[in-house]
């Protein structure tokens, strides 16, 4: 369980994150949704101590995140896919993939390149494994980031818009793989801009507003006439991103 | 011109001299100035401010009397140096402070959200500094840290004031021995030219080598 | 030689010394800096012969040890040209013409920071070479070498410690003068040291302030 109280984060007089509590069990697939700079991105930097926390707490399975120990298992806990991939340029997508596993998790090479060949593969980059990512396309960058937050088998899989810098053939690629993750029973918290793909997929919608909650809610009840479409501020969001 | 062939051993002698105090002088810059870097960019204000005073120093007094400081002072305080590895620490402490300029611009060149993701992947510091950070910044820094060995080179000659008998050194006793200075330090700068144009073709190759995989294009 | 502790006199030897090192590196860096500024004129006028020359010459002696520049001149010109040189005459010459060369390349570099459309748009608007030269590229080009000419500067101080092999007395002689005389390394050279610390030091803040002042010239001011 990922527990999420009361979580405040400013940066200089800009207060990003207004007192969010969530709670994310495992299994569920949870998606945030919100205007950009309604803190969506802050809160997922927050979970996996990139940003520290002005006021709040944060635990993952027990492990609060403010304490060293417990920030470095709930970051063994939790995968995270990134926006701009952020893939280490000097190695291949294998050493990307196994990189962690072997140094963290103490694996041993060969097992560890043979599991990250198959997740590899699994995401049709079977044959491209030796390939650096600078000669890989946007779209096969972001399946090796994928690969590589699986290796480390987390519990939870944090994705932070994972599909905004790619162009739309790439994102059906991406989102097609996320999609039958989701299948999987993996417990996965989107930030995205995919309204279409977060109705599919989640089991549970998010909504942020400057910083504040304003909906958290199954996802087919969110869509209804009267659920979250009748707070007016989701309505105007929702309308405005399906067009 | 051909008056100065008898002496061709003793210049080889004295390049070789040459080579070889600037190629431990590069290992001991290099170390040194990857610590030092790291100290300037670490979080802990004491390790900065001892490294900034380092570098501080280092360029901003000339050589030859940082030469002159180690070579008459060392062994009042202690450790009998030869003057070879007394002109060898001075060309690594002097190097040493602009390698970890280079080094630094490196690091501080690393993308930041590289270092996120190997921050949240659970990977130790010390892990993350020997397989991410220094790999990266080092590849990046091979153009400058050449540039660096070419100091090294020219600066060696000043090595010649501690009656140490590296080229220019030796380049001083043909000439005063065959009254023809002007072939002689001509000869002499051409020979210099020519090993820093070496090093920096080399460093060129090593470069587009080490950084073949960092750029290409898109698959 | 009788060795002997510190005295007053000591102090007047140094500001000697001091003095002449100033003196001969305020010298050369303002006939270095008008050499190497010639010199890059010369190549953005495209000068057929002179021009690859000039650039030769620059890498000459920017790749090539200072001392040995020294050596060169000092040693080896008198021989050649049957004229005597004294050490400050020899100094003079090769601190100039290696200051030169490295002014010559920042300005080129700088020259060439400046886009090639600021240049075409000039000339389409009929200004000739040098107008456009004087008023459109120099003028972008000083703000770009500022900060490679501070660098430049605070490294040609140093050089100056290396007029001191030929015998020119500099407060890198001084030093070793008093070095020998009173056996005190330790304080000899760390007074030297600090000396040309301090010089370092206030050419980077005299640098900074004129680059402040550059630049507050060509701010845009707005109606």
């Amino acid at each position: 369980m990922i527990q999420i109280d009361g979580v405040a984060k400013r940066f200089g007089s800009n207060t990003v994150l207004n007192g969010i509590d969530l709670r994310i069990a495992p299994g569920e697939v949870v998606s945030i949704l919100g205007a950009s700079g309604s803190g969506k991105s802050t809160l997922i930097r927050c979970l996996n101590g990139l940003e520290q926390l002005d006021a709040g707490s944060i635990s993952v399975d027990g492990h609060r995140i403010d304490e060293p120990k417990g920030l470095q298992a709930a970051r063994r806990s939790c995968g995270t896919v990134f926006q701009l991939f952020n893939l280490y340029p000097h190695m291949t997508a294998l050493q990307n993939v196994t990189l962690a596993p072997i140094e963290v998790l103490k694996v041993p090479r060969p097992q560890a390149e043979q599991e990250a060949r198959a997740l590899l593969a699994s995401v049709g980059l079977g044959a491209r494994a030796d390939a650096y990512p600078a000669q890989l396309s946007g779209g096969q960058r972001q399946r090796v980031g994928i690969c590589r937050a699986l290796a480390m088998k987390p519990r939870y899989l944090l994705l932070d818009e994972v599909t905004s810098a790619l162009d739309p053939e790439m994102t059906a690629e991406v989102l097609d793989i996320l999609a039958k993750l989701a299948a999987t029973g993996t417990t996965m918290l989107f930030v995205t801009h995919e309204i279409e793909f977060a109705r599919q997929i989640s089991s549970r919608i998010v909504f942020l507003e400057q910083g504040r909650l304003l909906a958290d809610m199954p996802t087919a009840q969110f869509f209804a006439q009267d659920g979250a479409l009748a707070q007016p501020r989701i309505a105007q969001f929702l309308s405005k991103m399906s067009k | 011109m051909t008056s100065l062939t008898p002496y061709l051993g003793e210049f080889a002698a004295g390049a070789r001299l040459t080579a070889l105090a600037c190629a431990l002088a590069l290992v001991g810059s290099l170390a040194l100035g990857v610590v030092v870097a790291l100290m300037r960019t670490s979080t802990m204000p004491l390790a900065r401010r001892v490294a900034d005073i380092y570098v501080d120093i280092f360029r901003n007094v000339p050589f030859i009397v940082q030469l002159f400081f180690l070579f008459y002072g060392l062994p009042e305080i202690g450790p009998e140096l030869s003057p070879f590895n007394t002109g060898v620490l001075a060309l690594a402490l002097a190097g040493g402070a602009f390698t970890s300029d280079v080094i630094r611009s490196g690091i501080l060149a690393l993308e930041p959200g590289v270092l996120e993701a190997a921050q949240v992947s659970g990977l130790s510091r010390i892990t993350i500094y020997r397989r991410i950070v220094l790999p990266i910044a080092l590849r990046t820094s091979i153009r400058p840290l050449g540039s660096v060995f070419v100091n090294l080179i020219l600066t060696s000659s000043i090595l010649s004031a501690i009656t140490i008998n590296e080229l220019t050194g030796v380049a001083k006793i043909v000439a005063s021995d065959t009254f023809q200075p002007f072939e002689v330090y001509g000869l002499l700068l051409v020979a210099y030219f020519a090993m820093t144009t070496l090093v920096s073709l080399g460093a060129g190759v090593l470069h587009r080598r080490l950084n073949r995989h960092l750029h290409g294009g898109a698959a | 030689m009788r060795y002997s502790g510190f005295t007053y006199n000591d102090l007047l030897v140094l500001l000697q010394g001091l003095g002449v090192s100033v003196a001969l590196f305020a010298a050369t860096t303002v006939i270095g800096l008008a050499l190497g500024l010639a010199w890059a004129t010369l190549r953005y006028y495209r000068t057929p012969v002179l021009a690859p020359l000039a650039a030769a010459l620059a890498e000459l002696l920017k790749n090539s040890p200072v001392l040995v520049q020294l050596f060169l001149v000092f040693f080896g010109l008198p021989v050649l040209l049957g004229t005597d040189l004294t050490p400050v005459e020899a100094a003079l010459i090769t601190l100039s013409g290696n200051t030169a060369a490295f002014v010559y390349v920042i300005a080129v570099s700088a020259i060439e920071s400046v886009g090639r459309d600021q240049i075409e748009t000039a000339r389409v608007f009929g200004l000739t070479r040098w107008q456009t030269l004087r008023r459109v590229v120099a003028p972008q080009a000083a703000a770009f070498g500022f900060g490679p000419l501070t660098g430049l500067l605070i490294n040609q101080l140093q050089v100056t410690s290396l007029i001191s092999v030929i015998g020119v007395t500099d407060l890198t002689k001084v030093g070793a003068i008093l070095n020998v005389r009173t056996l005190e390394p330790f304080i000899v050279w760390a007074v030297i040291g600090v000396l040309y610390y301090l010089m370092a030091r206030l050419i980077a803040r005299v640098c900074a302030r004129a680059e402040l002042r550059l630049r507050a010239h060509s701010q845009w001011k707005g109606f």
